[in-house]
């Protein structure tokens, strides 16, 4: 009895030292492939990479970077991507704690892609070991999908919360030198232009119908739902489904880019006819000259309220007012 | 001699006195219309507070005329956030509550009894009345035309923008807060105008009310710097600035700080530091100007200009630093948001959550704000002309509220003020010039001397119209854009802002009114058939009505102070029941409240908002409850056989479709919000059971049942219950068999 469990024992000893030994070269290799980047992986190194018995962590993205795939957040998570594996391998950490960082792009893992099931990309895949101090039962990778833009921090933040527990590096974002020599350059450069230019600069600056129409345009771009645009990321114009197109965008809560210009061209307008009938016309000394002035700008202005309201009665269907052109 | 009997009652002092009477009643017909037009909800519906957060405030104040002032500064109160409770006394903006408090009060000592609800549900019109006499005295320093002031009030009166905030039963902040924001102002422009320290400490004084009413003061406590250091920067340093600055700086922030909630938030948060920097340099540049009386050589002057700039770049620097070490606190978040966009969405999803806070597309400005949107660029624009220091107030309020309002629906309230003014500024100026009687002789072409520096368009003396057709013309269609703006606004009234939203209507196919009052009747259900302290959990936007309506202790409510707190909530409702009940264990909850559309088709229901939910508690436990599992492979959101195991299984979705099959013939129960046919079985609860009910289904109540007697687990009991009923069922129907043994 007690020799069956001795060898048993040294059995499983060997054993245990032969598959540490294979892994531990897979590792190796893996680590000395990526130096500090995460490594280029195709389908079969894949294979390799995940394949049990392993007793490191694997964290692998599958991506699609060729613009052919027009994967925006692919490419924008390259960088990021880098960073975290980068940071990794060159901040302090548990030495039995392995972690390959790997990246599959779709043009050389077309078979993992189908293997998989992908149907979207990137996705991150985090393999915990099976053999070794942190071992997992059940060797199923993490998965980790993205549902829009995301940062490295909180990609790191979530394989951080799936190791083990103890020190791990930070993330660190190098420091962007070129950029603080850019800014502090550009900014002496404003300093030195402002002091020797400003005998020129000065009127421009101080010119009233400057500021008069850089506080109309602002004013102008707000209140046609600009922001409204910037936030929601909206289409700049749509198809009507006919092939033709539809510069208004149905239903009160929803607008397109060119729309929103339209109107403010409309808001202009009307202000720009107030302006006329209050400011310049009791100014005009010729009779007959003022009498068409007023003609022309009210009937402007008529016209362009008449074509507002329809516009938003095409907005809002409820709407029960109107002006008779439009 | 009747022209003349006229001339006595028009010309001279006689004259004078008549304009300034029919002033006063135009006003006060101008108030009463504000007033009536915010009446809609009372005559169709009752004398109801609305929406949500009037609720609380309903609440505080009955809190405060029961018990006093002083018990109401310490109010802490366990029956919200249970068990964590709010130290209310602290944590609100007392000035609503007070101001209807006082007014109870007056109303007693004249011996008129009055309910307190009745003045909270008018306080709101009654105000708006004051903010049209407000705007009449704003507009009227800003320009020297009589109409001007007459017609901002009459645009403030009745404009939707804010009557979207203040119809009668709205009693929220805002319904004081936006007079106290226009008199200010008005103050402020008095005092700058005047160099007078009265005027500055009326301003401070009513500042300090502003700060006391709504949390929106930081917009002035930013504008009115801003204003000081543009003036500045043109080089229009003068005592009177310094002087009114510097009193309103100092009183204001010391009376700001008797706000226990806003306490040392003056001098220790970023929002607040603008203020305080331009009084730094406010100090720099009257000691420089002092200065520079005694200096004789330029090379003086010069050391003089750069020790200025020298100082206030250090200052800022120091400022940066103090906030960069966390001495004083970052900006605020809601407020940070404003600047950057995307800021909220990624980092505080609970403000991001409130509809309110959403950008504006440009429909929602016309609606609000009608015709004066296109006079309100036309007089800014005029403001250039004469661009006297409260001129350069209007161009600074303009743009800055434009685009606060283009970022955040709900800021929509802050740009109403200076729009009507500056559309009465363009308006009163064609109206001027376009309905005076007499017509100029084309003989007297005086030439003025032409200002350089005014607006090119303005440069040539004013001469006047010379037809009667061209005043007609414009005159009518002046009128005619005014009546549709009258039209307009009465429209909106009444049919986008008059609706309390506790009390829902709806048309009957045969056009007769049909009342929806399922809050209410849930509400009281709780209030008549639960113990005085049973907990209630719910999503937090019900938490102040039930607090309001049933007097029930809640989780969770419109005061967001806690997320986890409400992330807790969250991940109670989007878990299985396995991981729920625990939590609701752990919490002493004894109801769960859902609100649910989809018998009638009400789209604001708790299940369009559980992504909500979803991703706040992810926010907090992100391996637990992720939102990706709530959709299905294609991305969708589906509540139909196709739903994700996640949705199915969530606590939401089991409270919300529980026996609502059985509404249905077998196979044919649709969900009316979500236009989609559902699963033939109805989930099975097992650790809550169906309380109650409303007649539409639109609130369900659902009660915690107790552990089980036995000890085993609800789902092994209700499995057990089950089949047990089945084999009795079946022993019944079995024939009976005598033992013949």
């Amino acid at each position: 009895m007690k020799l069956w469990a001795g060898l048993f024992l040294l059995l499983s000893f060997v054993s245990g030292v032969l598959s540490a030994s294979s892994t531990q070269d897979k590792f190796a290799t893996y680590q000395s492939l990526s130096r500090s980047g995460p490594v280029d992986l195709d389908s079969a190194s894949y294979e390799d990479l995940t394949s049990t018995p392993r007793d490191y962590y694997a964290a692998v993205i599958l991506t699609a970077t060729d613009p052919r795939f027009g994967c925006l957040l692919c490419r924008d998570f390259e960088s990021e991507w880098d960073l975290i594996a980068r940071s990794w391998t060159k901040g302090p950490k548990p030495d039995e704690l392995k972690v390959v960082f790997g990246t599959l792009d779709f043009d050389n893992g077309k078979a993992v892609f189908q293997k998989l099931m992908l149907q979207t990309a990137p996705v991150i895949l985090v393999f915990p070991p099976t053999i070794g101090p942190f071992a997992k039962v059940e060797g199923n990778p993490l998965r980790f999908d993205f549902t829009g833009p995301i940062s490295a921090d909180q990609v790191y933040s979530w394989i951080g919360r799936h190791l083990p527990e103890g020190p791990k590096p930070e993330l660190v974002r190098p420091i962007n030198y070129m950029r603080i020599v850019s800014v502090t350059t550009i900014l002496m450069a404003v300093v030195t232009a402002t002091t020797v230019l400003s005998p020129y600069l000065l009127p421009i600056v101080q010119n009233r119908n400057l500021w008069a129409a850089v506080s109309l345009i602002a004013i102008l771009l707000f209140t046609s739902g600009q922001m409204f645009n910037h936030i929601r990321k909206v289409p700049y114009v749509a198809g009507d489904g006919k092939g033709g197109i539809s510069y208004f965008a149905g239903g009160f809560q929803n607008q397109f880019g060119m729309e929103t210009q339209i109107v403010a061209a409309i808001y202009a307008v009307l202000s720009f006819a107030t302006i006329a009938l209050a400011l310049k016309v009791p100014r005009m000394e010729d009779v007959k000259g003022q009498q068409l002035a007023v003609l022309i700008w009210a009937t402007v202005l008529f016209a362009t309220y008449s074509f507002l309201l329809s516009v938003f009665k095409t907005k809002n269907g409820g709407y029960p007012f109107y002006l008779p052109p439009f | 001699m009747a022209p003349s009997s006229l001339d006595v009652v028009l010309k001279g002092s006689s004259g004078r006195n008549t304009r300034g009477l029919l002033r006063v009643i135009i006003l006060c017909t101008i108030a009463a219309a504000a007033v009536s037009s915010r009446l809609f909800s009372v005559i169709r519906f009752e004398s109801i507070i609305h929406e949500f957060d009037p609720w609380f405030n309903f609440r505080a104040t009955k809190y405060l005329v029961e018990n006093g002032f002083y018990s109401f500064w310490d109010w802490f109160d366990d029956r919200t956030w249970h068990p964590l409770g709010r130290v209310t006394g602290g944590t609100l903006y007392p000035g609503l509550m007070v101001t209807s408090g006082v007014i109870y009060h007056i109303l007693r000592l004249l011996t008129i009894p009055v309910d307190i609800r009745n003045i909270c549900v008018l306080l709101a019109p009654g105000f708006s009345g004051l903010t049209a006499l407000a705007m009449y005295l704003l507009t009227s320093e800003m320009s020297d035309s009589p109409s001007a002031g007459l017609l901002a009030a009459a645009f403030m009166g009745i404009t939707p923008g804010y009557i979207s905030r203040s119809v009668a039963g709205s009693y929220d902040n805002e319904a004081i807060a936006i007079f106290l924001l226009v008199f200010t102002f008005y103050l402020w422009i008095k005092a700058v105008k005047n160099g007078s320290i009265m005027w500055g400490a009326l301003t401070a004084l009513f500042y300090g009310y502003m700060v006391s009413a709504w949390g929106g003061y930081v917009f002035i406590t930013n504008l009115i710097p801003l204003h000081v250091f543009v003036l500045l920067c043109m080089g229009r340093y003068s005592t009177r600035v310094y002087i009114s600055y510097t009193t309103w700086y100092a009183l204001g922030t010391l009376g700001s700080m008797q706000i226990p909630f806003v306490g040392f938030l003056p001098i220790r948060n970023s929002d607040h530091m603008s203020a305080l920097g331009v009084f730094g340099l406010i100090q720099l540049v009257a000691f420089a100007e002092f200065i520079r009386g005694y200096l004789p050589g330029k090379q003086f002057q010069k050391l003089l200009t750069s020790m200025v700039l020298l100082t206030f770049g250090l200052g800022f620097g120091g400022l940066v630093l103090l906030s960069v070490s966390g001495v004083i606190a970052p900006w605020s978040g809601r407020f940070y948001s404003l600047w950057d966009t995307g800021y909220a969405k990624i980092h505080i999803p609970i403000i991001a959550s409130v509809s309110e806070h959403q950008p504006t597309a440009w429909p929602a400005f016309f609606f609000d704000l009608n015709f004066l949107i296109w006079l309100f660029p036309a007089g800014v624009f005029m403001c250039f002309q004469k661009l006297k220091d409260e001129h350069v107030f209007v161009v600074i309020y303009s743009v800055l509220a434009s685009y606060f309002a283009g970022v955040m629906v709900r800021l929509m309230l802050t740009l109403t003020p200076i729009v009507c003014v500056a559309a009465a500024l363009a308006l009163s100026c064609i109206l001027d010039n376009f309905l005076v009687a007499s017509t100029p002789s084309t003989e007297t072409k005086a030439k003025a001397t032409t200002e350089d520096k005014s607006l090119r368009s303005a440069r040539n003396p004013v001469v006047g119209i010379y037809s009667w057709f061209s005043k007609s013309v414009v005159v009518a269609s002046v009128t005619l854009y005014l009546l549709m703006f009258v039209a307009h606004c009465t429209w909106v009234t009444s049919n986008a802002y008059s609706s309390p939203s506790v009390v829902l209507a709806s048309k009957l196919p045969d056009g007769s009114q049909f009342i929806i009052d399922d809050y209410r009747e849930a509400y009281y259900w709780l209030r008549q058939n639960t113990p005085d302290n049973a907990k209630i959990m719910s999503w937090w936007d019900y938490g102040y009505q039930i607090g309001g309506m049933a007097d029930r202790p809640t989780l969770v409510d419109n005061n967001t102070w806690n997320n986890t707190h409400i992330a807790t909530v969250g991940k109670a409702m989007s878990s299985r029941e396995e991981v729920s009940y625990p939590i609701l264990r752990q919490h002493d909850v004894d109801y769960v409240l859902v609100v649910f559309g989809g018998l009638l088709g009400y789209s604001g229901d708790d299940l369009n908002k559980f992504l909500w939910m979803v991703r706040i508690a992810e926010g907090i436990w992100p391996d637990e409850v992720k939102e990706r599992d709530f959709f299905t492979a294609r991305g969708e959101y589906r509540v139909d056989e196709e739903a994700t195991p996640a949705m199915k299984n969530s606590l939401m979705y089991k409270m919300s479709y529980h026996n609502y099959q059985s509404l249905f013939p077998a196979g044919q129960a649709m969900d009316r919000v979500r236009g989609t046919r559902l699963p033939k079985e109805s989930p099975q609860l097992n650790t809550l059971e169906e309380a109650f009910t409303s007649e539409n289904w639109i609130v369900r109540l659902y009660k915690v049942k107790d552990l089980d007697n036995l000890g085993r687990d609800h789902s092994n009991a209700v499995a057990f219950d089950k089949g047990l009923k089945r084999k009795r069922a079946t022993k019944r129907k079995g024939p009976r068999v005598l033992r013949t043994e």
